[in-house]
């Protein structure tokens, strides 16, 4: 199976809904999905975050996207290095996301066919 | 299969996608595949363009069988059918 990893690395809505309009159909065509958030990208996986980043006229809502993708069974790592940046905790966020280093991040990159970063 | 062999095809299922943007109608597509029996047929209604190169390509990835779309008003009728 291939894998897609993507770089969420912001909160701005035309940077934060594409990974997971692609990644859901990367999951749709049985690829294997990780998104990995850091930077303001936390904040979408912040819990209440995502209620607050809205794009008009996507497919589905962010809370809709992320429901769909760990239904789909995607990873979903969170980056500790930019917990202090962003004033994030582990328990600020929502369940099903991991903490994740810097190692993770690369090991899994040098592991995708496809990495996207936005 | 020629446009009036689709047309006179019955499904086993029906989604309806119109109205909602792209990848809603795939990720509808995959969840309705689901609903037919392996030999049945899917129809999906969409009014999103790219859904008629979106749906083929997934099938052949994932070995489902795209039979044809028809277009109709506003709106195309891609058929599938489950095979596995």
């Amino acid at each position: 199976m291939s894998k897609m990893l993507v770089f969420c690395g912001s909160d701005e809505p035309e940077k934060a809904f594409p990974p997971f309009m692609l990644g859901s159909g990367a999951l749709a065509l049985e690829m294997e999905l990780v998104l990995f958030f850091t930077m303001s990208g936390l904040n979408i996986v912040r819990k209440g975050g995502a209620d607050a980043i809205k794009l008009d006229g996507a497919a589905k809502t962010l809370p809709e996207f992320i429901e769909t993708v760990k239904e789909g069974g995607a990873t979903l790592l969170a980056c500790s290095a930019a917990f202090p940046i962003v004033d994030c905790q582990e328990e600020d966020l929502i369940d099903g996301v991991e903490c994740s280093g810097v190692a993770t991040f690369v090991a899994e990159a040098e592991e995708a066919d496809v990495v996207l970063t936005f | 299969m020629t446009t009036e062999e689709l047309a006179n095809l019955t499904p086993d299922k029906e989604i309806d996608a119109r109205g909602v943007a792209c990848p809603g109608p795939l990720l509808e597509a995959k969840r309705g595949i689901t609903t037919v029996p392996v030999g049945g047929v899917m129809e999906v209604l969409s009014s999103d363009a790219s859904t008629n190169n979106d749906l083929p390509r997934w099938a052949a990835k994932i070995g489902h069988e795209y039979l044809g779309t028809i277009e109709d008003a506003g709106f195309w009728r891609i058929f599938v059918k489950r095979a596995k």
